[in-house]
């Protein structure tokens, strides 16, 4: 089966034109068509196929250049190297309105995008009192666009693409501005959309309306493709990493505390791993972690160990002192603790796992060490961790 | 000639129509009582003040010798002015939705020659009606393929000067001096017959000469004589017009970089 779109290498180079001699001098090397030097990369090397049926989400920071691989993908703007094959009718809508234009009232810009989107005037005729149904705004459709609220904007956008009975839908961050009522009937007609076997393209910062509605994911970092595959694993590293970005934060924020050292950790290790990268667990298995203290004094200290989400949000602690648990003697020095989170009911993503050396009364932390861990799954399920539950269930 | 059956172009033509000429309170009036209050003016100024005489004016005298030129041209230079900003204008729709920008300045000089003519018909009839020009109507019908013509010289230009626009932004600056000499430089409140011999020679290259003088030709003085020169201008025109299509396509792939 051909696939609907191909792209092959594509690259988006933006010529610096802020100042007119360097506009001059970007037409001069466009006419001669040498390639001008000056200016910014937003897009390399993207390899993106997509088969009827599919749906992607592209995620990624601000200016990692997911509008411009849309634009380039609606044929808005050429790539500057690559090539893009696109073999279907879409529709697209790019940022707020697509093309409405202020000064002309609501139907008369319904009108102008049907005929962009392909639509001839019979066609709208007879769809025009759906898509003003969609869109719900009453009398304002009348009004011109200027005066209408941003929601309403996207409204209108939507109804008329909708409207439009494409194979291929194309959108960028819209439904975040459309109220809730308005986002689920968005939803709830893409979804259907889909199962009537289109296709769908979309940008979004909710990972949500992302994992409900599509199948795959592509992650651009820096105009380049960092992840592409299922949804959700692609989806888990995007959060992961911004977890750990606002940790790493936070971590440079906090001054370095139980340098004391008078009780140290000198081993933690989560056994089971392999090799020394971050241990991996399904979710529902058991995490094992083993901390091995050091004291000066011969006494045995007390362990503490703390489960967090990659951000550093606290899930759980416990202490060896608590639970009232001796520690495995190595040597006088030595002390070791091992632990055992029996069938993790944390939900998949990044965490970490900390080992803390306290004193043997347990009341001052002299030392700590941290591991990373990532519990692997798939769930649509929100929060951090499971809570056991049942449904319907008879009294 | 796809273009002008295409929904789009008719969106664009029709919004254009509207922005510009129908959206003041006089609306529709407006636009034929524009062009009759100013031949009133030129007819006061040229005839009453000036007393201009030019000798093959035929029947009517300086007034309808100027108009029968006057509002062609005033359609040919505000369409080219016009057009200038209608790519650079419309960035917002260009870098939002895929469809053929050329239909942006195509759109503004058809909906300008549109309006225009609708004012050159009006002055027609009153030139004919009170002021004894003595149009001749069948000239029109020959003045059909003129007027097309520098329609479509018109849309040329208004390709070539909108892409120029987005990469160089000078131009909607240098372009109304340039169409100012043009004006001078065209035989529209002169006849070329009074001219030196060298320069009547350089005015022969000038295409709108020759647009103006056929006109004049045809509805003042019924003269259908055909020359060498009525298949060379026909000739530059689409030669014009299939240049500035294909710079057009050349730089438009290029046009969001610079917006």
């Amino acid at each position: 089966m051909t696939p609907l779109v191909r792209l092959q290498g594509v690259s988006k180079f933006y010529p610096r034109v802020h100042h007119p001699r360097e506009r001059l001098r970007a037409f001069v090397s466009l006419m001669t068509g040498k390639k001008s030097l000056e200016g910014a990369e937003v897009l390399s090397d993207i390899n993106l196929e997509v088969t009827r049926g599919q749906s992607f989400g592209i995620i990624g920071e601000n200016g990692a250049g997911k509008s411009t691989l849309l634009k380039i993908l609606t044929g808005v703007i050429s790539p500057s190297r690559g090539t893009v094959e696109v073999n279907a009718r879409i529709a697209a809508l790019l940022e707020l309105g697509a093309g409405f234009q202020p000064e002309f009232s609501g139907i008369d810009n319904v009108r102008m995008k049907a005929a962009l989107l392909g639509m001839t005037k019979s066609q709208l005729d007879q769809h025009l009192d759906q898509i003003l149904a969609f869109a719900d705004i009453g009398d304002y459709v009348h009004e011109p666009v200027k005066h209408y609220s941003s929601g309403m904007v996207v409204r209108l956008g939507f109804a008329v693409v909708a409207a439009s009975d494409p194979e291929l839908l194309i959108t960028d961050e819209v439904l975040a501005v459309g109220d809730e009522s308005f986002q689920k009937k968005c939803i709830r007609w893409i979804e259907s959309f889909l199962e009537r076997g289109n296709t769908l393209l979309m940008v979004s910062h909710s990972m949500y309306i992302v994992q409900k509605l599509c199948r795959q994911a592509l992650w651009l970092h820096d105009g380049r493709s960092r992840e592409l595959g299922d949804v959700f694993p692609v989806t888990q590293s995007y959060l992961a990493y911004h977890e750990e970005r606002s940790a790493a934060e936070r971590l440079q924020r906090r001054t370095q505390r139980g340098d004391s050292g008078l009780y140290r950790v000198t081993d933690f290790s989560l056994p089971g791993g392999q090799g020394q990268g971050d241990r991996n667990i399904s979710y529902g298995q058991d995490l094992d972690a083993e901390l091995v203290l050091e004291s000066p004094d011969g006494l045995a200290p007390v362990a503490l160990f703390g489960i967090m989400r990659a951000d550093g949000t606290p899930v759980y602690g416990v202490s060896s002192d608590y639970d009232g648990i001796e520690a495995e003697k190595i040597d006088n020095r030595h002390f070791r603790f091992r632990i055992c989170f029996e069938r993790l009911l944390l939900l998949p993503g990044s965490y970490s796992i900390r080992g803390h050396a306290m004193d043997p009364q347990g009341i001052r932390l002299c030392d700590t060490a941290e591991l990373r861990f990532t519990v692997a799954g798939e769930s649509r399920e929100l929060g951090i961790l499971r809570l056991p539950h049942s449904w319907n269930k008879d009294a | 000639m796809k273009l002008f059956t295409d929904s789009v172009f008719r969106q664009l033509v029709s919004r254009a129509i509207r922005a510009d000429y129908l959206e003041n309170v006089t609306g529709f009036a407006w636009l034929i009582l524009q062009p009759l209050v100013l031949l009133a003016v030129y007819a006061f100024v040229f005839s009453t003040i000036f007393k201009a005489r030019i000798p093959d004016a035929g029947p009517g005298g300086f007034v309808p010798y100027l108009a029968v030129a006057f509002w062609p041209w005033t359609a040919f230079s505000e369409a080219v002015l016009r057009s200038a900003n209608s790519v650079s204008t419309n960035a917002a729709l260009i870098g939002k939705v895929a469809f053929p920008s050329e239909m942006l300045p195509l759109s503004t000089v058809t909906a300008t020659f549109l309006m225009n003519m609708l004012g050159y018909l009006a002055v027609l009839l009153v030139l004919d009606l009170l002021m004894g020009a003595q149009i001749h109507w069948l000239g029109l019908l020959a003045s059909l393929p003129v007027l097309f013509l520098m329609y479509l010289f018109a849309s040329g230009l208004a390709l070539f000067v909108s892409a120029l626009q987005v990469f160089i932004k000078d131009v909607s600056q240098i372009l109304p001096p340039l169409m100012t000499f043009w004006f001078f430089t065209t035989p529209i409140l002169y006849s070329s017959s009074i001219l030196p011999e060298r320069f009547a020679t350089v005015m022969k290259f000038n295409p709108m000469s020759w647009f103006v003088e056929r006109l004049r030709d045809f509805l003042l003085l019924g003269n259908y004589e055909l020359g060498y020169r009525d298949l060379l201008v026909p000739l530059l025109t689409l030669l014009v017009l299939v240049a500035a299509f294909k710079f057009f396509r050349r730089f438009s792939a290029h046009f969001e970089d610079f917006f």
